[in-house]
């Protein structure tokens, strides 16, 4: 007889409020939606707001990504600018970009992701113990470790933008101060440092040695060839994925997005935009977003791109399958998962594509992706800081009024990012918003069909339903982060109550 | 000098809680560690169950378990029409878990401006409110009367994010038992009267009146970039941030994020001004000594500082 089941839980360790309701059939994941119960509204703020104003109120979108709404916040103004900023004010704005992303990516691999592992659920793990001592919160060696040391990556911001989180250092034209060599000297330094210390600690070998790991086989004799790379927390990580037959679950939708970004003044250090669908890479085209609303509480509309995008509020609670905050975004017609999984993909990352050839898109690939990704930012960082001229300009006073659309797309450490903006009279008319949780953590679209987040819980195996450990290993290989459901709606419209996993 | 924090996140951005995590020296579990304060739940760093997390907060609502000091993140959402389901754990409304739990504890801290005044929704659609103001009106989500098990109101800790100093030193003192007085904004005296523009590098520029009506320059924010530093009360010149630097050293003008009306409706980057000199003054100064005193600065400015010749 087929045992059937409904888990309902709220996860934590996503930033925000993300729920998820399974279907467990016979211990293994049959159906699920996942919900963001969250609605902040940001996007209605920025109406009627004066034309800057997106480079102080959208870094507050994300408390966790607030340099990279910044980044995409001040591109869109570029174009409608019309001015490009100077090399030097591009290697900054770099920097700080790659700094927030070095930072996040460690802390959301050996912090909140490799909690799980602490969980009891893997008490009969040989590498339990191990496990607990590193990665418990508040307690373990490693998570105190990169507390302390992904801080200084932020002291590399502050020295450049003043503070993080929440600066608003980028504007149409460059940036607003040229930094001395003082600032460059001491942010290089730092940046150094927290290379130095990755190495050893996280990798557990240098940076070229980790390069010449391009294989899975090679992912293996490397983690036989020294005590110090199967030990080292990136070791550590990969073996503890693998016990937990997380490189057999959470396999994405198979279709990948990455808008590109870091393009610099020829450091090569830049993520390439592109389409990575059925296994073949395409270009990039803006025009084939399109937002859904059918399974969000919105109100009915065909699915349309964000530039032309409308939202209406209709909290319905479940009457028409309507069951969360976030849009679901689709493109070319295809649900797609974005992150650095996807950026390795659409780069060809070897070690990456490998593994997703082999076994297709796991939890383990898309989590090792990211805790790998500080290899080639880190490095990237130091370029752009040595390259940055101290004399030279920072700063293109952009030539009259801002007036007119653009769209500033760039890569959060969390995937694709895009702000679509108007400016009509020095006063912003329109202000669209798709983050990359919009496309991971996506309901279903018109179609029906399931968000990346949703169809990777699908054949999930749930051994415990009042500890479903698994269901954290997956969706927190996303690194989903929920508050940035930003989504505007209009007070007095028809309200219902909505309920959650009823 | 020991006590349980339970963290809970409401309609924010989760900026104070990586601002906490920054904390230096001590640092955030050294910090924890030192004050002997037991994190009974954070929800970006904890590892309990949902079960166990369930159960963690049934008994904390019913007082079946004390709690010490509850930090609320983020503003406390009421919209659409009161409800408060733009913002639900579990299919009810978050804003009755804060109410329940800001019943049973001994302090009850507003972590970051959208807590403490509303913030970022305060003015929109999803009706958000900080704990006991809303805007520059005390009142708020728990009312003008409401004080905490310890007798206090609640504990604004403004600033977007909110200090990581400031909240490290204020848990510290209040699980110690000395609470730091309030100023009449529940703000604690000891760093909230203080202007932002105490300590700006860029002081000497603003004495001068060496003034900058674009980007890019060492001179001062004040008079034309929307610089709010001088009516702004935060220590962020005088803590600094991440241990380095703060926005109006590198050149970002002052937003006034520690203020109850952030964030204001003008134009961010710009100053409000009559015939070029700014509507808005220095906290307390007279309008007509004021500009004798510019007049006569701008006069005496030394062409170092008017070739913005001087670092900041």
């Amino acid at each position: 007889m087929t045992s059937r089941i409904t888990i309902d839980v709220p996860l934590n360790r996503v930033e925000g409020d993300l729920e998820v309701s399974a279907e467990v059939e016979d211990g293994v994941v049959a159906d699920a939606r996942v919900s963001a119960t969250l609605y902040r509204g940001l996007e209605r703020i920025l109406v009627g707001r004066g034309a800057l104003d997106g480079l102080v109120i959208t870094p507050r979108v994300c408390g966790i990504c607030s340099s990279s709404h910044l980044a995409a916040a001040a591109a869109a103004l570029d174009r409608i600018a019309g001015v490009g900023p100077p090399p030097n004010a591009v290697r900054v704005r770099n920097t700080i970009l790659a700094a927030e992303h070095a930072q996040s990516d460690i802390r959301q691999s050996f912090v909140t992701f490799a909690a799980d592992f602490a969980n009891p659920a893997h008490a009969l793990s040989p590498l339990f113990a191990e496990a607990v001592r590193r990665f418990e919160p508040f307690r373990g060696e490693t998570v105190i470790e990169v507390l302390r040391q992904t801080k200084r990556l932020l002291e590399v911001v502050a020295l450049l933008a003043g503070q993080w989180p929440h600066s608003s250092s980028m504007v149409p034209g460059g940036v607003v101060w040229a930094p001395g060599l003082a600032e460059l000297t001491q942010a290089r330094l730092l940046a150094l440092g927290v290379r130095d210390w990755y190495e050893r600690r996280i990798l557990g070998c240098r940076s070229d040695r980790w390069a010449a790991v391009t294989t899975e086989a090679e992912l293996d004799s490397w983690l036989d060839e020294s005590p110090l790379h199967r030990d080292s927390d990136l070791g550590l990580l990969v073996r503890l994925c693998r016990d937990a037959g997380l490189d057999r679950m959470g396999r994405g939708p198979g279709g990948f997005l990455s808008y590109g970004s870091l393009a610099g003044a020829g450091e090569g250090a830049e993520v390439p935009a592109g389409a990575f669908l059925d296994g073949a890479r395409s270009s990039f085209d803006e025009a084939r977003i399109a937002e859904h609303v059918s399974h969000s509480w919105y109100a009915e509309a065909a699915p349309r791109h964000p530039a032309e995008g409308e939202t209406r509020p209709y909290a319905t609670g479940l009457e028409g399958g309507k069951y969360s905050w976030a849009k679901a975004p689709r493109y070319d017609g295809r649900v797609v998962e974005t992150g650095p999984l996807a950026e390795a993909l659409v780069a060809g990352h070897p070690l990456v594509s490998d593994l997703v050839a082999r076994h297709g898109p796991t939890a383990f690939a898309r989590q090792l992706a990211r805790a790998i990704r500080p290899a080639r930012t880190l490095p990237a960082i130091e370029r752009w800081l040595a390259g940055a001229d101290p004399e030279g300009s920072f700063y293109t006073s952009p030539p009259g009024v801002l007036d007119g659309s653009g769209v500033g797309l760039t890569g959060a450490a969390r995937g694709a990012l895009g702000h679509w903006v108007t400016i009509r009279d020095g006063v912003i008319e329109r202000y669209q918003i798709i983050t990359p949780t919009a496309w991971n953590a996506s309901p279903r679209d018109d179609a029906g069909r399931r968000g990346p987040i949703e169809e990777a819980l699908v054949g999930t195996p749930v051994a415990d339903p009042e500890n479903p450990v698994e269901l954290g290993h997956v969706v927190r290989s996303f690194d989903a982060c929920l508050v940035c459901t930003v989504h505007t709606v209009r007070r007095g419209r028809r309200v219902g109550r909505i309920r959650i996993g009823a | 000098m020991s006590g349980s924090l339970y963290w809970l996140q409401a309609g924010g951005c989760g900026g104070d809680t990586w601002s906490a995590v920054g904390a230096d020296s001590p640092d955030l579990v050294e910090a924890l560690r030192l004050g002997g304060i037991e994190v009974l739940w954070h929800p970006s760093l904890s590892r309990q169950t949902p079960a166990e997390h369930r159960r963690l907060v049934a008994e904390l609502s019913a007082g079946e378990r004390p709690l010490d000091v509850f930090c609320v993140e983020g503003a406390v959402v009421r919209g659409p029409g009161g409800t408060g389901m733009f913002d639900t754990v579990e299919g009810r409304p978050k804003k009755a878990l804060v109410e329940a739990l800001a019943r049973r504890a001994r302090f009850v801290v507003a972590v970051g401006t959208c807590a403490s005044f509303g913030g970022l929704g305060g003015d929109a659609e999803v009706e958000a409110t900080g704990l006991q103001f809303t805007r520059e009106v005390r009142g708020g989500f728990l009312g003008a009367d409401f004080t905490s098990g310890a007798g206090l109101p609640v504990v604004n800790l403004p600033g977007c994010p909110c200090h990581p100093e400031v909240l490290v030193g204020t848990l510290t003192a209040l699980l110690a038992g000395a609470p730091p007085p309030l100023t009449e904004r529940g703000t604690p005296a000891e760093w909230y009267e203080t202007l932002v523009h105490q300590g700006c590098s860029r002081n000497e520029y603003h004495e001068y009146r060496v003034e900058e009506s674009d980007f890019g320059g060492n001179g001062c924010l004040y008079f034309h970039m929307g610089c709010r530093g001088p009516m702004t009360w935060g220590p962020c010149n005088k803590l600094l941030w991440n241990r380095r630097s703060s926005k109006t050293r590198a050149g970002v003008p002052c937003f006034g994020c520690t203020e109850p009306d952030f964030p204001r409706p003008h134009p961010f980057f710009r100053t409000r001004n009559i015939a070029g000199i700014p509507i808005e003054l220095p906290e307390g100064v007279d309008r007509a000594h004021f500009l004798a005193y510019k007049g006569m600065a701008a006069a005496a400015a030394p062409v170092r500082l008017k070739r913005r010749e001087n670092r900041v």
